[in-house]
């Protein structure tokens, strides 16, 4: 017996021995940008991975501690950005981030982030079940580079009481999504019907329509809306197409001269945006698809019975109603130590499965990026998710991973606000706006 | 000697905090002026790549039809070579499989090969070994990163591409930034670039008026209360400047936003409620410049009462007793020995309202429609804030540098202006 006692305690001293060498303590850092308290998953997400890691790792014989340490605690993408960045240049970047897939021409050009692709099989479970047009995103120049993190798609949002308030009917309303995707309902008729409600008195002058308060995707949807389009597929080359940009413009400028949008809108506080479009102090607005939450936060508990949503209507014969999708992704930035990449591609593989990604897509009301998250039942169950899948997936598209996007979309947002603040007349704007981008994108430019 | 060393001694954290905090910051903005320096050139140095976006006008710079042909369809070739050493890392049975079923293909994207790899009847297993046993079949150069040029030019080799295009292709490839004057001549051509001086030189001269005579006007109303009351005055006068510049411009919002001060106490004699800093332009200008202007006027009053109190009481009583009024004194004895200090506040507040932009930023942020962006805004807008997320550190130092120059320049033209060098003379009483 006393033997037996020795032989296991010496056994287990040894195997004591075997694992603290063979044991491995890896340290994951994942920064998140724009993300709140519902969007707690994307690092919590990595920490359930981890776990699993771990435990495949042990079932091999080998002892793996991951250590995750998240941060999303950042004032605004800026500071998220300039932290990535100057981080990098350190050498101090953190091993994965999350952030909004624009950034990966130029990160992936300085050499910041590393291809996910060299590290986990893109033809196995999970990766092999999310949907292509999402991790075509996530790619760039025939690199996969990461894996998407969330979908989501920006709508555009009408107050039903107002709607029939100036004579539309239940059933019409309800029929609004179809038509503005069938290009009958348009944005002329967005600006007649605003014009409508702010005559009526239903709602407040300035109050007719109420767009986003910043630059952000939603404004190239507009262009898109009038025929505009950001790249051209066969060269690779952005896309200012005068015409379009000119009557986008002139739709802001026009609103403004109704008296259904303010002048000095744009700037307008997040906060106070939120709580007047979830309150039904606006006519029409246009949002993304996680304002579904926000607005329940602000005091709005009947979404359904209360805000109808669309594609963004065509604006004009040449353009179409639609919408564009900005999922962020997880990137794995580049390490001294290959094996922590290896780790964090491992981990990023592991959070996107079904399970994982629906516990941040229902947190947060983004979309799936995944087939099979339709199938688990906190997804399906989820009218929302289900329902805005459905109106606007399918029509969604994105802006394109081009080393220049980020100076077109600026020159583009500028010239916009010239116009719609009355500085410039639309087609002074659009000048402007062709010489800044003639001189800073040169050949990565087509005009029309 | 020793007191010469003595005195180098205490002039030594001088001279590095100038070193530090201007003579660097100004080198490294000369440098980067003349760099494309952005997020997506780095800073630290580049590596050698042509990815397939890069590939699509690579025909642009000069390169052969051929060369891009060979680029374009290197791919990864099963070759006796490539077979060689996947034999002997990962075994003869896999390697002799993949050369009777694949001998002399090509793949052109590496994950088809892994494909092939993963589904033979001895696979490579592991996820990174079929990475590492693909690349050795590597012969194009297309996405792939090398750290250094002759790496780069070595692959080169490999892929046949004819070396009278290596140059330029080595050239071309270079991630990193490189030297260029681009910057000021892209300056020239934007058409932005005169709108921002012309804000500039207007907010500059604006403010720089008002803190001036607020500021004089401060300090000489406050001379003439009793010291209590003008210490109060003072103190109050001086919130501004040391309140945190997020609190005092989220003060000046509440104060102007549509449902803030102003709106509401209008919104009683039946105004629209509207937003009293944003709705136009001459409104945004007001509050900017008042913004500004009662932090500079702060600084300008101490400065100014400290200089009046310097001035002796005899020449005021004197002057009492001349019959002089209050205006008379005011204008025959304070002004005329205020100079110097006046001096002071207009050169170091129009340099320092130059280079200024962070009420501006947190205020208006350039708006409405870039009506208030000042010249070191965009500098900063350019460089350090874009949503697409390519930041141009480069064209943005170039804006940088401009300021700098303009700031020496003024310097020099105010020592000249003011006559410094009387204003600096040894007092003659100590001779």
């Amino acid at each position: 017996m006393a033997n037996l006692t020795r032989t296991t305690a010496l056994i287990g001293a040894l195997a004591g021995l075997a694992t603290t060498a063979m044991a491995e303590d890896v340290t994951i850092t994942v920064w998140a940008g724009g993300s709140n308290d519902s969007d707690s998953y994307r690092i919590e997400a990595i920490e359930i991975a981890a776990d699993i890691l771990e435990r495949e790792a042990a079932i091999m014989g080998d002892e793996l501690n991951i250590t995750v340490e998240g941060r999303r605690d950042f004032t605004g993408w800026d500071e998220f950005k300039q932290g990535i960045t100057l981080g990098a240049e350190a050498g101090t970047a953190p091993s994965i981030v999350v952030t909004s897939h624009l950034d990966i021409a130029p990160w992936s050009q300085a050499g910041y982030i590393v291809p996910v692709e060299d590290y986990v099989d893109l033809d196995s479970w999970p990766l092999n079940n999310i949907y292509p047009n999402l991790m075509e995103i996530a790619s760039y120049a025939g690199t996969q580079w990461g894996i998407p993190q969330d979908a989501e798609s920006r709508p555009f949002f009408f107050w039903r009481e107002t709607l029939e308030a100036i004579g539309y009917s239940e059933d019409q309303i309800d029929a609004l999504p179809d038509m503005v995707a069938s290009g009958e309902y348009t944005l002329q008729n967005v600006l007649e019907d605003a014009t409508k409600a702010v005559e009526m008195g239903v709602v407040e002058e300035g109050y007719g329509f109420y767009p986003r308060v910043s630059n952000g995707p939603d404004y190239a949807q507009f262009y898109q809306s009038f025929g505009g389009v950001l790249m051209d597929p066969d060269t690779g080359k952005l896309v200012l197409d005068k015409t379009a940009m000119t009557e986008f413009y002139q739709f802001f400028v026009d609103a403004v001269a109704a008296g259904v949008t303010r002048q000095n809108h744009i700037g307008t506080d997040w906060n106070q945006w939120y709580t007047e479009v979830a309150n039904g102090r606006a006519a029409f607005w246009h949002g993304g698809t996680w304002h579904f939450g926000r607005y329940a936060t602000e005091g709005n508990d009947d979404f359904w019975g209360t805000i109808q949503f669309s594609l963004i209507p065509a604006g004009n014969d040449a353009g179409r109603a639609n919408t564009i999708t900005h999922p962020l992704v997880y990137l794995v930035m580049d390490q001294e130590d290959d094996r922590v990449e290896e780790i964090a591609a491992q981990l990023i593989a592991i959070a996107s499965e079904p399970r994982l990604n629906s516990l941040h897509a229902i947190q947060s009301n983004h979309l799936a990026v995944a087939q099979a998250q339709s199938d688990i039942d906190l997804y399906r169950g989820d009218r929302w998710a289900s329902e805005a899948t459905e109106v606007l997936l399918a029509s969604a598209t994105s802006q394109p991973n081009h080393l220049q996007y980020g100076a077109f979309s600026e020159a583009m947002f500028r010239g916009l606000e010239a116009a719609w603040s009355g500085v410039q007349t639309p087609e002074e704007a659009v000048a402007e706006v062709e010489a800044q981008m003639r001189a800073t994108l040169g050949d990565d430019l087509i005009v029309r | 000697m020793t007191s010469r060393m003595l005195g180098i001694g205490f002039l030594t954290p001088a001279i590095i905090s100038v070193a530090i905090f201007f003579l660097l910051p100004v080198l490294l903005t000369v440098v980067f002026a003349f760099t494309n320096m952005s997020t997506s050139t780095g800073i630290m140095g580049g590596d050698y790549q042509i990815n397939s976006e890069q590939l699509r006008s690579v025909s642009e710079i000069g390169i052969s039809e051929e060369s891009v042909e060979l680029l374009e369809n290197a791919g990864f070739q099963i070759t006796e070579a490539g077979l060689t050493a996947l034999a002997e890392q990962f075994g003869d049975e896999t390697a002799e499989e993949l050369r009777e079923d694949y001998l002399g293909e090509t793949f052109t994207a590496r994950r088809d090969l892994e494909r092939v790899l993963r589904n033979l009847d001895e696979p490579i297993r592991q996820t990174r070994d079929r990475k590492t046993a693909a690349d050795l079949f590597a012969v194009t150069i297309i996405g792939e990163r090398f750290d250094t040029e002759s790496q780069f030019r070595a692959a080169l080799e490999k892929t046949g591409v004819d070396p009278v295009d290596h140059d330029t292709l080595t050239e071309f490839a270079y991630t990193g930034w490189t030297w260029t004057t681009d910057n000021f001549s892209l300056l020239l051509e934007l058409p932005s670039t005169l709108r921002f001086a012309a804000n500039s030189a207007f907010y500059v001269v604006c403010t720089l008026t008002f803190n001036i005579v607020f500021g004089l006007f401060l300090a000489l109303s406050t001379f003439y209360l009793p010291s209590k009351t003008a210490n109060t005055f003072r103190a109050i006068w001086f919130l501004p400047r040391i309140l945190p510049p997020v609190l005092y411009v989220l003060m000046w919002n509440w104060f102007t936003w549509d449902n803030g001060f102003i709106a509401t106490v209008t919104g009683w004699f039946g105004v629209p409620p509207q937003n009293w800093m944003m709705q136009t332009t001459t409104r945004a200008w007001t509050v900017v410049i008042l913004i500004n202007g009662f932090v500079g006027a702060s600084l300008g009053m101490i400065l100014f009462s400290s200089a009046i109190k310097a001035i002796p009481t005899s020449m005021l009583y004197a002057s009492e007793v001349d019959g002089a009024n209050r205006w008379q004194q005011v204008r025959y004895i304070i002004l005329p020995q205020m100079r110097w200090p006046i001096l002071f506040m207009t050169s170091y507040q129009t340099l320092s309202l130059l280079t200024s932009f962070e009420y501006i930023l947190l205020a208006t942020d350039g708006g409405p429609g870039r009506s208030t962006e000042v010249w070191a805004l965009a500098a900063y807008h350019t460089a350090l804030n874009n949503y697409g997320g390519n930041l141009q550190y480069g064209l943005g130092s170039a804006y940088a540098l401009v300021l700098v120059f303009i700031g020496i320049a003024l310097s020099a033209l105010y020592l000249r202006f003011f006559n410094f060098k009387e204003l600096l003379a040894k007092p003659r009483i100590e001779q």
